[in-house]
């Protein structure tokens, strides 16, 4: 038994070295002062950190990746929440297929999305590519959106709602006062989900590339495949960064449970 | 004239009647519970009169006016849920706050009434606490504080008791009562708990799939149950299925094959209709056969089958040829397994039902 | 509750997706079916008779079927040990399996061309300890892209086994023993038919994710083609749009046969019903 549990517990540690073992060198590579990637890096500097910030396009697309991540989250919220609420609060006919439908865009291979949007939003419907990006992206965000807040709903005593009612509060009143106070929390969450989903993405914004238009994901594909200096491990070390904080502000906010769920 | 009336209303759920041709009056003043249990169709009743639901067919009408397709949030009556329903973002002053803040009362006035409906459910004190730092019966408190602040010109209660424990529940329905009767504020109160419904009401409707079996006063209940649903339902659990009944002056003379039984009348004379008899565990009476009863008539002779101590007496599963009877009986020494036994039925206490 | 609300409600969101994902979606299938406004199969027929095509497919379902029988070798321990373990390391544990999960794929697979490359880490290190003369051609090979696919989907199977043993009832276990079942024994027959259906659905997720997956197989898999990349060469180089949405279209419906038919499996065993 206790045999057992050590063989585990070594086996689990080596799990996590081959988890972020990459992690890790990406990260000590990323001080190399050299102009090849190495590992062990051959000094420290944090010259490819200042080589980011003079590389234009990187911050082009970041600036570019954020603002879709975001307006895309707005739009994503406006038809998400409402139907999340919903497909929680009330029984009805098609309501499955609705959530179904809902949560599809998960479902559909990203790079086949990628692809049917260019050609029929770009080409068929003539939409400008930024716009393009922005509902491919809102179209991704959608099932995260939905699925966090019917799960920060499904915790929710709907009878509050009547409460409310019978108190003299309209529907919208008693959604404004008394149901969107309670899921704050799972909406910011959702907000920060969906956004690490966007900004990580790169099977739609591959295919939504033009004239100054890309996102930071497929201007570090680009790069990688053209030059191998340690920029873009400076780029992850930051982008990794962020990743935590995010996470860590998600774990704050609803615990890890949702991530768990299937 | 009636307070509260419905009037043929029908609600169907899922092509499913729940409430057919429903018909319910209630006076100014009154408390009223709607006992049964669950499925019976009490809780949609509630929610009804609330206004939570609307009806395919049929007229409620309150005061005089018709309240159908008043709103919910317009018709001005309390509820207190079940599950408390308080808001879990507000402090126990917002919660109970909420209904007049709503009615553009000025905060001044909001404050002094809260304050004091905050002393009526005794929580003086408690304004800052969030509802998830308050115990199940200062909740609970809350929740009728709440209602009741509106000045509601009716007050509902869904099973408002029922995530209590036992002392706390007793405690509870005893203030409920206190309350409403002070502030005669006329009250629709559902349980499954028949306990609690007897204690607290003016009147109780005792419902089954979707019809009220018995509307009347708790001990009119109690003692003469009208049908035999409601019988089981309180507690009868001893029936006999006599085949004719006929008048014998005081009291009714029933038989089955050639066993006579006497049921004495009632007082006013009304009910007693049917011809199945009942009778609870508690008021059955038993002796050893070697014994001879003190009594003659309504007598059965039978055999302890199960004998089981609930702590004040003892339980009897005792087998006769008209079948099995439940008696419960206080004694010292109860009887083996397997003893010989006359039971005896009191004829007051016999009920006949429908 | 007023019906007109609910649909006012659904409307928005509904009416988005179906401009922008189900009509687009039906309009490309439709469109391999009737390239010239005639039915025909020949889209399809081209394709399954072009060794090249057969190649690429026959590469990218070795690789998934490879990398989720290597994410279950490896999850599956890691995940009971972690669902086993006491609430401070679980919690950590379980931070440092989501945190991969989070991080943009670019830099999780380059990672590895970092260390799979020819003068990468375990080129140099194998070299120094004299175990190989010359450095081993790993990355840009369907090995490089299973590694790097392996690492993507690891934390996603561990994380939905971790939620199906969490919610195990370990009384299930001490009654198995008191019944006089040895430690391993009630594991393999009480612990682990329970989380098959996790088993299943972690592996469903892996293998979709592998088989459709872009990232990775586009910065490890060098020349070496899988499907999602063809279906973008396709696209975007070589421009034939007719070709791309015929690899569209199958990918789509071997994504739903899979996710369809592990489903119903994993429901069938599902002792919960």
């Amino acid at each position: 038994m206790k045999e057992g549990n050590r063989g585990l517990s070594l086996y689990t540690l080596l799990v996590f070295v081959f988890l972020l073992g990459p992690l890790v060198i990406i990260s000590i590579t990323s001080f190399e002062p050299g102009t090849v990637l190495k590992f062990p890096p051959e000094g420290f500097s944090l010259r490819w950190y200042r080589n980011i910030f003079e590389v234009s396009m990187f911050m082009e697309t970041f600036k570019t990746s954020i603002i879709v991540s975001m307006l895309g989250n707005l739009l994503a919220l406006l038809l998400g929440v409402p139907a999340a609420y919903a497909l929680s609060r009330f029984e009805f006919r098609g309501r499955d297929t609705l959530n179904a439908l809902f949560l599809s865009p998960v479902l559909i291979p990203g790079i086949v999305l990628g692809f049917t949007l260019l050609r029929y939003l770009i080409v068929v419907y003539g939409l400008p590519i930024y716009a393009g990006l922005l509902i491919g992206h809102t179209v991704i965000m959608l099932p995260f959106i939905i699925r966090v807040i019917a799960s920060s709903l499904a915790n929710f005593d709907f009878a509050v709602e009547e409460a409310a009612q019978s108190l003299g509060a309209g529907r919208l009143e008693t959604f404004f006062k008394v149901v969107l106070p309670n899921i704050r929390s799972g909406i910011l969450a959702a907000v920060l989900i969906a956004f690490l989903e966007s900004f990580n993405n790169v099977d739609i914004s591959v295919f939504m590339t033009g004239p100054g238009v890309s996102t930071l994901p497929i201007q570090m594909l680009t790069y990688v495949q053209n030059y191998f200096d340690p920029t873009i491990a400076a780029i992850s070390v930051i982008l990794m960064v962020l990743t935590a904080a995010l996470m860590f502000i998600i774990e704050r906010l609803m615990g890890f449970a949702y991530f768990t769920k299937r | 004239m009636a307070l509260i009336s419905l009037e043929q209303v029908s609600v169907a759920y899922d092509n499913r009647f729940i409430l057919e041709d429903f018909n319910l009056q209630i006076e100014k003043g009154k408390l009223l519970s709607l006992l049964g249990p669950s499925g019976c169709g009490k809780t949609t009743t509630l929610r009804l009169i609330a206004g939570f639901l609307n009806a395919e067919q049929g007229k409620f009408m309150f005061g005089g006016k018709d309240y159908t397709n008043v709103p919910v949030n317009k018709r001005n009556f309390g509820f207190v849920f079940q599950s408390y329903a308080l808001f879990p973002h507000m402090s126990v002053y917002d919660n109970v706050a909420f209904g007049l803040r709503l009615r553009k009362m000025k905060e001044a006035e909001v404050k002094q009434r809260v304050t004091r409906m905050l002393e009526i459910v005794s929580l003086g004190g408690f304004e800052k606490r969030l509802p998830k730092a308050l115990s199940g019966g200062q909740r609970q408190r809350v929740a009728i504080a709440r209602a009741l602040v509106i000045e509601p010109d009716l007050l509902l209660f869904d099973e408002p008791l029922s995530n209590l424990d036992a002392n706390l529940r007793v405690n509870m329905r005893v203030e409920i009562r206190r309350i409403q009767q002070e502030l005669g504020i006329t009250t629709v109160y559902v349980s499954h708990d028949q306990e609690e419904c007897f204690s607290i009401s003016d009147q109780v409707a005792v419902m089954n799939s979707g019809k009220i079996e018995q509307l009347a006063h708790p001990t009119t209940i109690f003692k003469y149950p009208a049908s035999e649903y409601v019988a089981r339902f309180i507690g009868f659990g001893n029936f006999i299925a006599f085949e004719s009944r006929s008048d014998a002056g005081e009291d009714i003379e029933l038989s089955r094959g050639a066993l006579k039984f006497l049921a004495a009348k009632r007082p006013n004379g009304a009910g007693n209709l049917g011809m199945l008899g009942a009778i609870r565990p508690d008021d059955l009476q038993l002796w050893p056969s070697t014994q001879e009863a003190p009594l003659s008539g309504n007598t059965l002779s039978g055999r302890v089958q199960v004998s089981t101590y609930l702590g004040r007496s003892y339980q009897y599963e005792v087998e006769t040829e008209l079948g099995v009877f439940t008696v419960n009986q206080e004694m010292d020494v109860p009887f083996a397994q397997g003893e010989q036994v006359t039971i005896y039925f009191p004829k007051d206490k016999l009920v006949l039902v429908q | 509750m007023n019906k007109r609300y609910l649909y006012l409600l659904l409307l928005p969101g509904f009416l988005f997706l179906a401009a922008f994902m189900l009509i687009p979606i039906i309009l490309t299938i439709v469109s391999t079916f009737m390239p010239d406004g005639s039915l025909t199969l020949e889209g399809y027929m081209t394709f399954f008779r072009d060794g090249y095509f057969n190649k690429i497919l026959l590469t990218t379902l070795r690789v998934s079927v490879v990398t989720t029988l290597v994410c279950v070798v490896l999850g599956y321990p890691a995940a009971y040990y972690i669902s086993r373990a006491g609430i401070r390391k679980k919690s950590i544990l379980l931070a440092l399996s989501i945190f991969p999960l989070l991080t943009s794929p670019v830099v999780r697979s380059f990672s590895w061309m970092i260390i799979l490359g020819k003068k990468g880490l375990l080129n140099t290190f194998l070299m120094n300890i004299g175990l190989i003369q010359k450095p081993l051609e790993i990355l840009y090979t369907p090995v490089a892209m299973m590694v790097g696919l392996v690492h993507l989907f690891l934390p996603l199977i561990i994380i939905t086994l971790l939620g199906v043993m969490e919610n195990l009832d370990y009384e299930l276990v001490r009654a198995a023993r008191s019944l006089g079942a040895s430690s391993f024994t009630a594991f393999r027959k009480i612990i682990f038919p329970l989380t098959v259906p996790g088993l299943i659905i972690g592996s469903i997720l892996v293998f979709v994710g592998s088989l459709t997956a872009y990232t990775t197989p586009a910065l490890l898999g060098g020349k070496e083609r899988v499907v999602a990349t063809f279906l973008y060469q396709n696209a975007m180089t070589l421009n034939d749009w007719q070709a791309a949405s015929v690899i569209a279209v199958i990918m789509i419906v071997i994504t739903f046969v899979v996710v369809g038919l592990m489903n119903a499996w994993a429901n069938r065993l599902n002792p919960k019903g």
